[in-house]
């Protein structure tokens, strides 16, 4: 398993998408920070019922949110990145015929897949911490410029809070992560992985929002789709509203008959139970041919 | 690194009354036939024929609908790891990552075979040919050096089994010939080696045994010399073709008698070649050219998948 994990991790290291989904990220939480902080220098107020200063805003870019902050754009943009390195870590061994040396070369076809599944989970975690790293570092410089330099907000509590934050957005991304490695190996293409994946993420809120207008029965079946959960379980990363939300707000989704943490965890778990569970039966059964 | 090697003419593979079905089709049909170490064995037939659906069965990639494929006693359908050690194989095309050079890909394959010194990524690349290229990537490779670079995959962990999917494809001249005296070497060095083509003068050149299939059903079996020698024809001429012809068919152990290229040809059990030369000459036919017709793997080939046809 150790040799699996090894040349699994070669391999993606050694692959240019690997970097670019890497600096994709990157890209993408220095230019977030890089307009809102040039707005928070220009605007006066903004928001509805123009109930934000752009004093508060630049406030909220300092260190104290920066964690929160940066996981908001992992968990809603990363969501894209993630999904792409799955299907494709799994896709392209179909499209480049591959599968079938390293089905051969390997000690089983679980073991193979296992390594997989660990090294892709592997670098998604890793492009989220990279995430909150740049953020940190951005975050950093606003608030030293800015002359908001004070720790004494770094306690246990604070800590321990950040670090919950980054398992529920590292959490929250399993089931799209695990949607589109299932389904690019049932595929037997990274298209398939991508398309599942990322049409799900996108189709599930509007198909959600027609739900709620049907009204009953309709109405009840978003709170067992992964959307709404993921809403739910992000909620609770204590990001302050003057900052922008890649999805409902907190008062939109107050509004709406959710689930509770605990429900949405436990619902989103299943959902990653069962497409890992796809992923390998499917493997596991079917004759391996290129795609 | 070597596991100790299965004794020369030792079974090797065996393939017990092998089915694979895809819904309606019938890919393999009833395959049965026994690979022995220190020999090479080609698998022929035209495309679709089912060689490549057998080698997935062989490796354990593909399950067979019924029967069994046992390499070295075990049953590949049911726990092919272990013995996926002790075999080399490139099925189809080589297939490698693209992005990654030839030393790599190999380095990648190492990491997964555990047992693999470094060194011997080396020394595969430098046996066929590819030691200067080997940092180069692989999408940059020609087709020939993608065959070469499969045939150094199969040789990384000294397998006792070597299965070659149309190895010389894509290779010039002397990289074919090259590759023909490393697979005679290779059976030489008392390995088994699994050849599916259908350049059959490069069959007939390097193989020991010789298997032909057609739709997924072996249609014949057996050592070279012996295809070679299927009907045993003569090559016969006079000046009236005609008579030759009427006489031939006439006489109860000669048979199918036809006219090609200005001669006729006739199959004739060979130790009564004097006889039929003295029968001839008894009803006033005297031959002008009496000798045994030529043959090739190839003619053998396309008669047999012609006959099988026609079934």
């Amino acid at each position: 398993m150790t040799q699996l994990i090894a040349v699994e991790f070669f391999k993606l290291r050694k692959r240019m998408m690997t970097w670019v989904v890497a600096l994709l990220l990157v890209g993408l939480v220095v230019l977030l920070y890089s307009i809102l902080w040039s707005v928070s220098g220009r605007v006066t107020t903004f928001g509805h019922d123009a109930r934000f200063t752009g004093e508060e805003l630049r406030r909220a870019l300092f260190l104290q949110t920066s964690v929160p902050f940066s996981l908001s754009i992992v968990g809603s943009f990363g969501i894209i990145l993630a999904v792409v390195l799955a299907a494709g870590a799994v896709g392209s061994e179909y499209s480049w015929g591959t599968v079938r040396l390293m089905a051969t070369a390997s000690r089983g076809r679980v073991q193979l897949m296992a390594a997989k599944l660990i090294v892709v989970c592997g670098l998604v975690i890793a492009g989220a911490l990279l995430g909150v790293a740049v953020g940190l570092v951005y975050s950093s410089i606003i608030t030293f410029t800015s002359g908001g330099s004070n720790f004494d907000f770094v306690t246990g509590a604070f800590i321990r809070d950040q670090l919950e934050s980054c398992a529920r957005t590292l959490f929250v991304l399993a089931p799209y992560v695990t949607m589109a490695f299932a389904a690019a190996v049932v595929g037997r293409s990274t298209l398939a992985g991508v398309g599942s994946a990322i049409g799900f993420a996108f189709m599930e809120p509007l198909i959600n929002g027609l739900m709620r207008v049907a009204g009953s029965p309709w109405e009840d079946i978003p709170r067992f789709l992964i959307n709404a959960n993921v809403q739910v379980v992000l909620l609770q990363n204590s990001l302050p509203d003057v900052l922008p939300h890649f999805g409902p707000s907190r008062r939109e989704l107050a509004d709406r008959h959710l689930n509770s943490p605990e429900v949405a965890a436990l619902i989103l778990g299943l959902y990653v139970v069962v497409f890992v569970a796809l992923a390998f039966y499917a493997y596991r059964k079917r004759d391996i041919t290129a795609s | 690194m070597s596991i100790t090697r299965t004794p020369e003419g030792g079974e090797v593979l065996r393939l017990e009354g092998l089915w694979k079905r895809y819904g309606r089709v019938t890919a393999v049909a009833d395959l049965s036939l026994r690979v022995l170490a220190g020999q090479v064995f080609s698998f022929l037939g035209p495309n679709g024929s089912g060689k490549s659906t057998t080698v997935g069965m062989i490796l354990g990639l593909v399950r067979p609908t019924k029967g069994r494929a046992i390499a070295f006693g075990h049953d590949m359908a049911l726990n092919p790891w272990p013995t996926l050690k002790r075999i080399g194989a490139v099925v189809e095309t080589p297939a490698f990552y693209p992005y990654l050079s030839g030393y790599d890909n190999l380095r990648a394959l190492a990491i997964m075979l555990d047992e693999v010194p470094a060194t011997r990524i080396d020394e595969v690349l430098d046996l066929v040919g590819l030691r200067d290229r080997g940092r180069d990537p692989y999408k940059a490779y020609s087709l020939g050096m993608k065959q070469r670079l499969g045939i150094a995959s199969t040789l990384l962990r000294d397998p006792d089994l070597v299965i070659l999917d149309e190895p010389t494809n894509g290779l010039d001249p002397a990289g074919t010939a090259e590759v023909r005296q490393l697979i005679r070497r290779l059976a030489e060095e008392g390995r088994a080696v699994f050849l599916c083509s259908h350049l059959l003068h490069e069959v007939q050149a390097v193989s020991d045994r010789v298997g032909i299939v057609k739709r997924g059903r072996l249609i014949a079996e057996g050592a070279v010399e012996e295809l070679l020698g299927r009907g045993h024809y003569l090559r016969l001429r006079t000046e009236d073709n005609g008579a030759l012809a009427r006489a031939l068919d006439a006489i109860p152990w000669v048979s199918h008698v036809e006219y090609l290229d200005g001669s006729v040809r006739a199959a004739v059990p060979p130790a009564r070649a004097a006889e039929l030369n003295k029968a001839l000459a008894s009803q006033g036919i005297y031959l002008s050219e009496l000798a045994p017709w030529e043959t090739d793997l190839e003619s053998v080939f396309l008669e047999l998948t012609g006959e099988a046809s026609q079934l």
